[in-house]
């Protein structure tokens, strides 16, 4: 088994993102930058019904508009839409103004249905109109019982009951989904914005009938992904045609309008919880239910409309009495997909919750509490270490106990991500010139988490140079494949597979060349006795360097203005561990961006659809509101190092806790709980009892 | 018949028949018909042009770019699809997330919300336009450093909205960062970096708030 | 957007000439371009007015000060002065948007903003401010909407210049038709309360040309509270201004914004409020009287304790500023 080494240069350091200059000089070209040779515009119809029969789609007019080279249906004769949104059609044309123009030629024929639900409580009524025909929208509820939880509760010295609500929430990632994609009788090469350049090559090989060796994918740079940029997407394919159509490459990338729409989000949940635990303040009786919508889903099979909206309960917490029912509803909206951390936020949410209130029904402080019931050994110094950091003891007050009108409360909540492993398939490989210079090819991406700085770093440790001198190459389906970037594992996938390459370069330079070390001052003499032959190195994952299962705990301190409702964060620690920390400057900005994105879920995100006509009624910045830097607080992380663990991901840990850490601090400071996310300025008026009844 | 003499034409008929005349007339001016001549030119200032694509000039970074572009097209548009300059990034062309700021003189606008030929005459600078002979600005320098950035897709125009801070103040506090970038948005979460970025940049260090502790 | 044609104007005259029949007057954009985008207005030339003369200074007299239409919200928030003797305008100015909307923003186009009502401005729902049949708010997601409710359209009027320049009691002065007239900001927005279809009482082709605020008032304030801490609209905003002398208001004004469709003023509120000492007892009342006729809806009840807390402090900043 082989080791990380222990005294280290580089690795655990910090050391600034080797794409930051190209970033920050506008170089780096994104694929919505592309601008092949004879590139054209492309865009999207989509439907404005959120229930329809299309019956046919005429593009004639379309086609003649001055410009337009092409244009494509998603699919030619009828066919069913089931939300405000759903792709009918796409053209291609020398300008952004002629594609504009050009949609709005297109002739759609349709029967719009009246009969569709876009509200997840209202879907699941006996009479609500069906998502999928013949289906019943909520799928049968999945019971998963543990002890014996109906002679439990009364057995219980404190019970506590509450609904819990989480929105839908929108990755939005800064750039949107989108490809240019050039179809060429040689085959395929589409630039992506994706966090999966394999995923997007078999997607696309797959929906236009090519072989995967016909499809190149690359992915230099993106804009941000969060897990909804997996795929060719309808909007990959239809580029793809298009491009064909055209005989030319095309770039066609979402709106941000499309984006809200209709590529992912993160499902809702409804969480009917009740908790009780013994007078000496242990878990002991555990019931929800819950339910929630990942929109139209996958499918109707079985009802529901497939797609996953369950969280896992009571989370992070042993009870040995418990009933746990989940069921899934479908909608007439854009479809869930994954989500940093799918099923955890929510579910953390509405269970740090409730810990709280239980302890404060048990006249606990709520820290304490945690410690006795999660036994977690790195949690328990996590919270330990934290609680020191941020003073808690000092902080802590009783709910409400905050003197003014403006009260200050603190609040902690605790999150685990079970993944974060490597991938075993991960390959890579690097070519070594007679020079010393090296250049290190893997197919993964960066999506904005220093991936290639992390190659670069180990690299630099390993082989005795500085990172500067690594060349990385990342991003082509013709380079060694890589794991998708998802799921907290591309840097446990990638870091054994470069130490693979490291050790087998090293082995075979010191073979060529005859020295026995061939690292640091006698690289490049090493190299000199390649001759004329660069060496090229292929390296794949080995196991021993990297662990899956990070866990994180969070603590917020909170303003709330009790006249207005306005919360302001004031401070976050968040005390996380992964394992060998690679590159310290990177993983901060990791768990900073975990965290603003919780507090985001907590306080600010949520779409809101109409009832009556069926669409979202915030598709823009404008009303889906993302924290800003004027709402951000200071950040103070606690590292947990942890290198005997190996490398973990850190990506999706540093988000869970944040919304649970931010409600806790909200209820601490006014006494009362807010139960539905997001905590906004009606809703704490609302607890406070200061919202005048409506009669209506 | 009777041609109609220019001051006794309401202003609608007379616009139309200088148009006609085109420019061609002001050269045959002679002192009668200064008025003429004085006419044509406010009517040239004012000359309607479009909807079809016209010239249109736009100077950016220094360079000189002669484009051809319809009058709806956004001086975005015109930056990242009639010319090469795609460091400005559409966010949300709705004047909402700022990837797409560039300074007009020293001043920072959303160039998704300008009309390219509403641009012309302007100093426009783009984040192509900041580091000089490959040398980082202050402020790329400062954001390199504190990684200010992660994705890279806000940092444009988080850029150059510091960068036009930094004009205006070269003395900000924190609030002050705050207050100019409020019309930026990130989704990475990069904002706490690149306050420390602003006031680095400004000559203030920030300290880590980071500690490491072995768990053993 | 759709195509259109352009001009810049160099005359008020040829301004007006040339948006006759459907073109629109160009300023900073902000809004025009945005509705353009969403295909929510329709114009075949959009015509600069940029180029207009005078119609850009800050015009600083005895009795009133003169802001030009064409004055941008960013000149207004640097304007040091203004920030001695119109508090209130500068705290208006400083919160609008984000400073890139600042710095094109005009005070003409700030006023005359389209509603940002969610329905409004989603291009597929045919509402009643697009000459459909139904209000969608009024029984549909209404969290951001007017709590005075008793007219058809319930979209609040959103112009923070609007709300403090009511509180200082200023005038628009428009160019209609050729001539000059004077608008009360309640007048410049009363149209809106009775014809859904108008965001203010502007006609086509109608200009501001400048806004007219008496110095009468030494003490101003305003304030607002949003979801978030910054660019992001006002759930509810309101402005005070008063003259202060001996510890007592002379003509008191205040008003609210974001909570009907024209800035909210309460005459029997200001009345009571004129020759009273400041102090929370009084601001209570006062802003009892200002809510006294509130209609909320089902979403929205929670402006009432914003309002009344927005009032209260306002009002109590009038003490400290000078």
């Amino acid at each position: 088994m082989s080791n990380w080494p222990t005294e280290t240069k580089y690795i655990s350091h910090a050391t600034t993102r080797i794409d930051a200059p190209a970033k920050l000089t506008g170089k780096a070209r994104y694929a919505s930058d592309i601008q092949a040779e004879g590139w054209l515009y492309g865009m999207i119809l989509r439907s404005k019904w959120p229930a329809a029969k299309i019956l046919s789609i005429n593009l004639e007019a379309a086609l003649k508009i001055p410009g337009i080279k092409a244009a494509v249906t998603v699919k030619d004769g009828p066919r069913t839409i089931r939300f405000y949104g759903e792709e009918l059609a796409a053209v291609a044309g020398t300008s952004k103004q002629a594609c504009l123009d050009a949609l709005r030629a297109i002739e759609v024929q349709a029967e719009p249905r009246h009969d569709f639900v876009v509200n997840e409580a209202e879907a699941r009524k006996e009479n609500a109109a069906q998502v999928w025909e013949g289906s019943p929208n909520s799928s049968k509820p999945q019971v998963r019982e543990s002890g014996s939880v109906d002679t439990a509760f009364p057995e219980c010295a404190a019970v506590v009951e509450g609904f819990y609500s989480t929105p839908i929430q929108i990755h939005h990632p800064m750039e949107t989904h989108g490809n240019t994609i050039s179809w060429t009788d040689d085959g395929v090469k589409a630039w992506a914005s994706t966090q999966g350049i394999s995923s997007v090559r078999d997607g696309l090989a797959g929906a236009l009938q090519l072989n995967h060796s016909q499809v190149r994918v690359v992915t230099e740079y993106m804009g941000g992904g969060f897990g909804a940029k997996f795929g060719a997407g309808v909007e990959g394919i239809l580029a793809a045609k298009l491009s064909k159509a055209a005989k030319a490459p095309v770039r066609l990338m979402l709106t941000r309008f499309e984006q809200a729409l209709a590529v992912g989000n993160r499902p809702s949940s409804f969480q009917k919880i009740k908790i009780g635990a013994t007078a000496d303040g242990m878990l002991h009786a555990f019931e929800a239910e819950n339910y929630g919508t990942a929109g139209i889903g996958g499918g109707g099979d079985g009802g529901g409309g497939g797609g996953g909206a369950d969280i896992t309960l009571p989370y992070l917490y042993k009870v040995p009495n418990s009933r746990v029912k989940q069921s899934v509803v479908a909608v007439n909206a854009g479809g869930a997909r994954a989500f940093r951390a799918p099923g955890n936020p929510p579910a953390s949410f509405g269970m740090e919750s409730v810990m709280d209130d239980l302890a404060v029904k048990l006249g606990m402080d709520p820290l304490e509490f945690r410690l006795k019931n999660d036994p977690n050994p790195i949690r328990q110094r996590e919270y330990k270490l934290g609680a020191e950091k941020f003073g808690w003891k000092q902080k802590y007050s009783k709910p409400g106990s905050s003197p003014g009108v403006v009260k200050i409360g603190v609040g902690c909540a605790a999150g685990a991500w079970p993944a974060g492993g490597g991938s075993s398939d991960t390959q890579g490989e690097a070519q070594i010139n007679p020079d010393g210079s090296i250049e290190f090819r893997l197919g993964v991406q960066d999506i904005g988490t220093g991936t290639r700085t992390v190659i670069a770093v180990i690299a630099a440790e390993l082989l005795g140079l500085k990172p500067e001198q690594i060349t990385v190459k990342v991003g082509d389906t013709n380079y060694p494949p890589g794991p998708g970037s998802g799921g907290s594992t591309t840097c446990p996938s990638i870091s054994p597979t470069v130490f693979d390459i490291c050790q087998k370069a090293l082995a075979q330079l010191q073979t060529q060349s005859g020295l026995a070390d061939a690292r640091g001052a006698n690289w490049f003499a090493a190299c000199k006795k390649l001759g004329v032959s660069p060496l090229v190195v292929h390296g794949k994952w080995q196991r021993g360097l990297s662990a899956d299962r990070a866990c994180g705990v969070q603590f917020a301190e909170v303003e709330v203005d009790t006249e207005t409702g306005l919360v302001t964060v004031k401070k976050i620690l968040g005390v996380h561990d992964c394992g060998l920390i690679i590159n310290k400057l990177t993983l901060e900005s990791q768990i900073n961006g975990g965290i603003i994105m919780g507090m985001g879920y907590a306080l600010y995100e949520e779409r809101v659809m109409d009832d009556l006509s069926g669409v979202m009624l915030n598709p823009n910045f404008e009303t889906y509101k993302l924290p800003g830097i004027a709402d951000v607080p200071n950040i103070d992380i606690v590292l947990i190092n942890m290198p005997e663990r190996g490398v973990i991901g850190i990506g999706e840990p540093a988000t869970i806790p944040t919304a649970g850490a931010i409600a806790n601090a909200i209820a601490n400071a006014i006494g009362v709980r807010v139960c539905s996310l997001p905590i906004t300025p009606a809703k704490i008026l609302a607890a406070l009892g200061k919202v005048p009844p409506v009669t209506t | 018949m009777n041609k109609p003499e220019p001051e006794n034409l309401g202003a609608h008929s007379r616009r139309t028949f200088l148009k006609s005349l085109g420019t061609v007339a002001a050269t045959a001016a002679t002192a009668q018909v200064t008025s003429v001549a004085a006419e044509l030119e406010k009517v040239n200032a004012e000359k309607v042009v479009g909807p079809n694509a016209v010239p249109v000039t736009l100077k950016v970074n220094g360079q000189k770019l002669k484009l051809l572009l319809e009058p709806r097209v956004t001086l975005l548009d015109a930056l990242r699809n009639y010319s090469t300059f795609t460091g400005a990034k559409e966010g949300c062309d709705r004047a909402t997330c700022g990837a797409c700021t560039v300074l007009l003189g020293d001043t920072p606008v959303y160039s998704c919300q300008k009309l390219a030929i509403e641009a012309q005459g302007e100093e426009i600078t783009t984040v192509e336009g900041l580091a000089k002979n490959e040398k980082l600005s202050k402020v790329q320098s400062a954001f390199l450093d504190q990684d200010a950035l992660q994705c890279g897709y806000c940092t444009p125009g988080f850029v150059m909205s510091v960068t036009a801070l930094l004009k205006r103040n070269s003395h900000p506090n924190a609030a002050d960062v705050k207050h100019a970038c409020a019309g930026n948005l990130c989704r990475c979460g990069t904002q706490p970096r690149i306050i420390q970025a602003a006031l680095k940049a400004a000559g203030v260090e920030t300290a880590s708030r980071t500690e490491v502790v072995d768990y053993v | 957007m759709k195509a259109f044609e352009y001009a810049t104007a160099h005359s008020t005259a040829s301004a007006r000439e040339l948006v006759a029949g459907n073109g629109a007057y160009l300023a900073g954009g902000n809004d025009l371009l945005g509705l353009l985008k969403e295909y929510l207005v329709s114009a075949n030339i959009l015509v600069n007015i940029k180029s207009l003369p005078g119609l850009d200074k800050i015009e600083r007299g005895e009795k009133h000060w003169s802001i030009g239409s064409l004055v941008t919200v960013a000149q207004i928030e640097d304007d040091m002065e203004i920030k001695k003797v119109f508090p209130g305008l500068h705290e208006a100015a400083s919160d609008v948007a984000s400073q890139q909307i600042r710095n094109v923003a005009t005070v003409g186009g700030n006023l005359a903003q389209h509603s940002r009502c969610w329905y409004f401005r989603q291009r597929d729902v045919p509402c009643l401010k697009k000459n459909g049949d139904l209000c969608y708010a009024r029984n549909g997601e209404n969290r951001y909407h007017s709590l005075f409710t008793g007219n058809p359209c319930i979209s609040p009027v959103v112009s923070s210049l609007a709300t403090i320049f009511t509180s200082l009691d200023a005038t628009a002065i428009v160019l209609r038709d050729g001539k000059e007239i004077r608008l009360s900001m309640a007048e410049l927005y009363q149209r809106a309360w009775e014809n859904p279809l108008a965001h203010n009482s502007l006609n086509h082709g109608d200009l501001i040309l400048r806004v007219e605020i008496p110095t009468a008032r030494n003490r101003s304030a305003y304030m607002q509270v949003s979801d978030k801490h910054a660019f992001d609209w006002a759930l509810v905003s309101c402005a005070a201004a008063a003259e202060v002398v001996a510890g007592k208001l002379k003509s008191p004004r205040v008003a609210l914004g974001s909570i009907s469709p024209v800035p909210h003023q309460v005459e029997a509120a200001n009345h009571f409020l004129d020759g009273k000492v400041l102090d929370a007892a009084t601001a209570t009342q006062a802003a009892d009287l200002i809510l006294k006729d509130a209609k909320p809806l089902e979403h929205n009840a929670y402006k009432m304790p914003i309002a009344h807390a927005l009032i209260r402090r306002t009002l109590l900043k009038l003490k400290g500023t000078a």
